[in-house]
């Protein structure tokens, strides 16, 4: 029995608390793996200020729900409030989510219990003395091994009141809740920059120190970052470096790196900080270009490989045809005239014939046994790479400058050489003929390069037996004009008969090797510079007026004049010593400070991100030494139709110079399947790219542009 | 020199994938066994339109689009315009949600599906492949074997009925405009269901 009023009231307002109390929770709702409920940071709504409610979900042991960005896979939870007038909601203020493995796949999301905070708004027209019910639809997905898409039906009634106390229950973790959000760290600073694949988030600031723990970047947009990659921390005093993946799969533009950073131990006690750069440099938004597949552009037949006879048939022809460049050509036409007068029997003939040839075809097998080498070991070459080093180029220059001053007659070959030497190349002539034989295709090799590039490219490319069999035919081919005359004697008779037009036609066919060297100073102008030119132009006057000075010696001048010979030399060794030097592998071209046009240089990162823009790319493979690939620049490339129809198809073009070595270009042609050159290709977007023919027409280009 | 004059253009195979499976990269071949038991090879369809559907008859995302007869319609629609069609249930043999074969076959029966077959990758060896997430993940090729388009079948992630008939819905888009020699203008979006179970 109550005898005290005080006691009395107590207890009624304790009864009607309680009430109150019950009234302002609604019973959680339980799904089948889930039980999920509004609750309140404080027991009543008060009109003008903001109130905290969470929705809870306590999963099921082993059960998760998912985060903003759920990851690989899942869909987040999402809230539809239905509130009375004067109520308004904000969006979900997401709690920092926990990175949970499934297989190889990653999720981001919760396990246990979560509160998914809200800030709803209370206006100053909420009617005092009454009640509000605050109503969601709250609808998630919960997986284990298993998915299941649950909602529930959420209210919460409160009543509407000036003040309002903290709720005994909830208050206590809705606050913990809040002051573990997610929140700017105070004093860092966070830099993004794209590395090709790699995104590195740079974190620096007076709170770093310490040991933050185990950390994680949780992004807020999907298909930026790859979610189940491996991310790497290092750090450097108060820098931390955190190294992410890009998305295997990329969606949309990476301009902003933007999410949660978590540490198990803290960044000065906060546990989770957000995050908002911007994205420097540049990652590869997307795989590689693809490899490219070459269809003809005729038909739509798939692979069509040279039949072995016809590649050799074909390379045999062209050995034929070499005797014509003007390198090899005067030294030939010469051996086949000295032949004219050669006149030893029928026997004899075969042999130096054979000789001959046998020197050819040995030397082809030598260099192309040489370039298979060195391309197993790994080098950027193709045919014609020798001439991508200026020493090379200088060399050969001095070489051939030297033969054409033979055959000027500024001196004798013979008189060069010692006697003994002399009169043992008499004793082995057959060995001459070998020599003879290796002497054309050291000679030829240079002048082969710019027609030869793409086939020989083929060719080495091709299994061993094949690449034997052509360069056996190539050297077939070159000694077949001197082994016909070995074996066909009667058709010596149709040679002229030896006389004074013999030393006429030497000397005529001096001026081709000039030429010659006059090319190859231009190639070298191309790799290096006009002052490498006029050093090449005054070691060759050195070199002539050494040789000159030699001869007058031999012919009976003084002994001064060797010493001035020498001296020339050596001064020509050295005036062209910064060209032969100036040839460092690896370098890379020399910029070119002229007017390229539409063209712009070939960079891999140019093409990932003109392809990734969805731009059809018409790459120019050529090179400074590359005849075949002059021709068709000026022919065809640069001509005015061409142009305007790249234009009119927006096609975006990039040459790849070769001229100098250069890794990139060697592995992009390797990619595509070549070694040599010339190459032409068109990036046609949403297709795969086309290699066009080495030899270009301007109906080749536009049929080519016409399929994009 | 006379080789090239004669401009015969070499066709070489294009590699396979270089990393992941996304719009513009050669589709990778694989062959697994459907679920009648034959083996099925993606380059037997070179030269017609391939649709990937990676799938799961225990995940509500697909249960939702073959309940709303949404997948079974385009299957339909498309296999008549001689698209082939290939439905992959990547789920590995140890993984709770494997469904032998013949469960597997009489469940798309039971839903009327209509695709050209239905393949059970029971090791994922393909969705390794083309790094499958999701069922469904969707992927779309054309008859020379490039991906024209790879991701989420529409534009909206949910399991509830009423969305994929309103949703926009990404591999019709590209087939249509594929098929009419368009560009698919959305060619990589990010994919959304269940986690395909490695």
């Amino acid at each position: 029995m109550l005898r005290s009023p005080t006691l009395a009231s107590a207890l009624l307002a304790a009864t009607l608390l309680a009430v109150v109390v019950t009234a302002a929770r609604a019973a959680p709702v339980r799904t089948e793996h889930v039980e999920a409920e509004l609750i309140a940071e404080r027991t009543a709504v008060v009109p003008g200020q903001p109130l905290t409610v969470a929705t809870r979900l306590a999963m099921d042991r082993g059960w998760h729900t998912y985060w903003r960005n759920p990851g690989d896979s899942g869909l987040p939870t999402t809230l539809a409030w239905n509130l009375p007038q004067g109520l308004s909601a904000g969006p979900i203020e997401w709690p920092a989510p926990r990175a949970l493995p499934v297989g190889p796949l990653m999720n981001f999301g919760y396990e246990g219990e979560v509160l998914l905070l809200s800030t709803v708004s209370a206006g100053r027209d909420v009617a005092g003395g009454k009640t509000v019910t605050l109503s969601a639809r709250a609808d998630w997905l919960v997986c284990k091994e298993i998915c299941i898409p649950e909602g529930a039906d959420l209210s919460l009634t409160l009543p509407v009141a000036d003040v309002a106390d903290a709720d005994p229950r909830w208050s206590g973790p809705i606050a913990s809740a809040r002051a573990a959000l997610p929140r700017p760290l105070e004093g860092l600073s966070a830099s993004a920059l794209g590395a090709g694949r790699e995104v590195v988030l740079t974190l620096s600031g007076k709170n770093l120190t310490g040991n933050p723990g185990e950390v994680y970047f949780f992004p807020y947009a999907a298909g930026l970052i790859e979610p189940a990659a491996k991310q790497t921390l290092t750090r450097d005093g108060d820098t931390l470096k955190i190294t992410l993946a890009v998305a295997n799969q990329p969606v949309g533009e990476f301009t902003r790196v933007a999410g949660v950073i978590t540490a198990s131990q803290g960044f000065a006690g906060q546990r989770a900080v957000t995050l908002d750069a911007p994205l420097k440099g540049s990652v590869v938004s997307g795989p590689a270009p693809p490899a490219p597949v070459v269809v003809p552009l005729s038909s739509g037949a798939n692979s069509e490989t040279l039949p072995l006879g016809i590649a050799l048939a074909l390379a045999f022809a062209g050995g034929v045809l070499l005797n014509l460049m003007p390198c090899v050509f005067p030294v030939l036409s010469l051996k086949i005239l000295g032949f004219a007068m050669h006149g030893g029997g029928r026997a004899a003939m075969r042999l130096h014939g054979l000789a001959f040839a046998a020197g050819v075809i040995v030397s082809f097998w030598l260099l192309a046994a040489g370039l298979v080498a060195l391309r197993s070991a790994g080098a950027q070459l193709g045919w014609g790479f020798q001439l991508q080093s200026p020493a090379v180029i200088a060399v050969l220059a001095v070489l051939f400058f030297v033969m054409a001053l033979n055959l000027s007659g500024v001196f004798e070959f013979g008189r060069l050489v010692p006697s003994s030497l002399a009169a043992w190349d008499a004793k082995q002539p057959l060995l001459n003929d070998v020599l003879s034989g290796v002497l054309a295709v050291v000679v030829a090799s240079p002048c082969t390069a710019p027609f030869m590039g793409a086939a020989l490219g083929y060719a080495l490319t091709a299994p061993r037996a094949i690449t034997l069999g052509v360069f056996t035919a190539l050297g077939l081919g070159m000694a077949a004009p001197y082994l016909l005359l070995a074996f066909f004697p009667h058709w010596r008779a149709r040679l002229p008969q030896p006389g004074p037009w013999m030393q006429r036609l030497k000397q005529l066919l001096a001026f081709p090797l000039y030429g010659t060297v006059l090319w190859l100073a231009w190639v070298l102008g191309a790799q290096l510079d006009n002052d490498a030119v006029l050093r090449l132009g005054l070691s060759l006057l050195l070199v002539a007026l050494a040789l000159w000075a030699w001869q007058s010696r031999r012919a009976g001048a003084s002994g001064g004049w060797t010493l001035a010979a020498l001296a020339s030399v050596a001064t020509a060794a050295v005036v062209a010593w910064p060209v032969v030097a100036a040839s460092t592998p690896g370098e890379p071209p020399r910029s070119v400070a002229r007017d390229t046009g539409p063209w712009q240089a070939y960079a891999p990162a140019r093409l990932a991100q003109l392809i990734a823009d969805g731009r059809p790319v018409f790459i120019d493979f050529t090179a400074a030494w590359c005849v075949t690939c002059q021709v068709n620049k000026r022919l065809v490339l640069n001509s005015k139709e061409v142009q305007d129809a790249f234009m009119r198809s927006n096609v975006a073009l990039l040459r790849a110079d070769w001229t100098r070595r250069d890794p990139a270009i060697g592995q992009a042609l390797a990619a595509l399947g070549r070694s040599g050159i010339p190459a032409y290709v068109l990036y046609r977007p949403g297709r795969e790219p086309l290699l066009l023919p080495e030899v270009l027409q301007q109906s080749t280009i536009q049929n080519a542009l016409a399929t994009l | 020199m006379i080789l090239k004059t004669l401009g015969i253009v070499l066709a070489l195979t294009a590699a396979q994938a270089t990393l992941a499976a996304t719009a513009g990269q050669s589709a990778p071949n694989f062959t697994v066994v459907d679920t009648q038991g034959k083996a099925v090879q993606l380059s037997d369809f070179r030269g017609r339109y391939v649709v990937l559907e990676w799938t799961n008859p225990q995940c509500p995302f697909v249960r939702n689009h073959y309940g709303t007869k949404n997948m079974q319609s385009l299957q339909q629609r498309w296999g008549e315009r001689d698209v082939v069609w290939l439905s992959i249930d990547s789920s590995n043999k140890s993984s709770w949600d494997y469904m032998n074969p013949s469960k597997l076959g009489s469940w798309m029966q039971s839903q009327g599906a209509a695709q050209k077959a239905v393949l059970v990758d029971d090791d994922s060896a393909a969705a390794k492949l083309y790094q499958a997430k999701t069922t469904p993940h969707m992927f779309v090729i054309d008859p020379q074997g490039t991906i024209i388009y790879a991701g989420a079948i529409d534009d909206r992630p949910s399991t509830r009925s009423e969305d994929p008939p309103q949703a926009r819905n990404y591999v019709q888009a590209a087939l249509s405009q594929a098929t009419d020699g368009k560009p698919v203008t959305t060619a990589n979006t990010t994919p959304y269901g269940c986690s395909v179970k490695y």
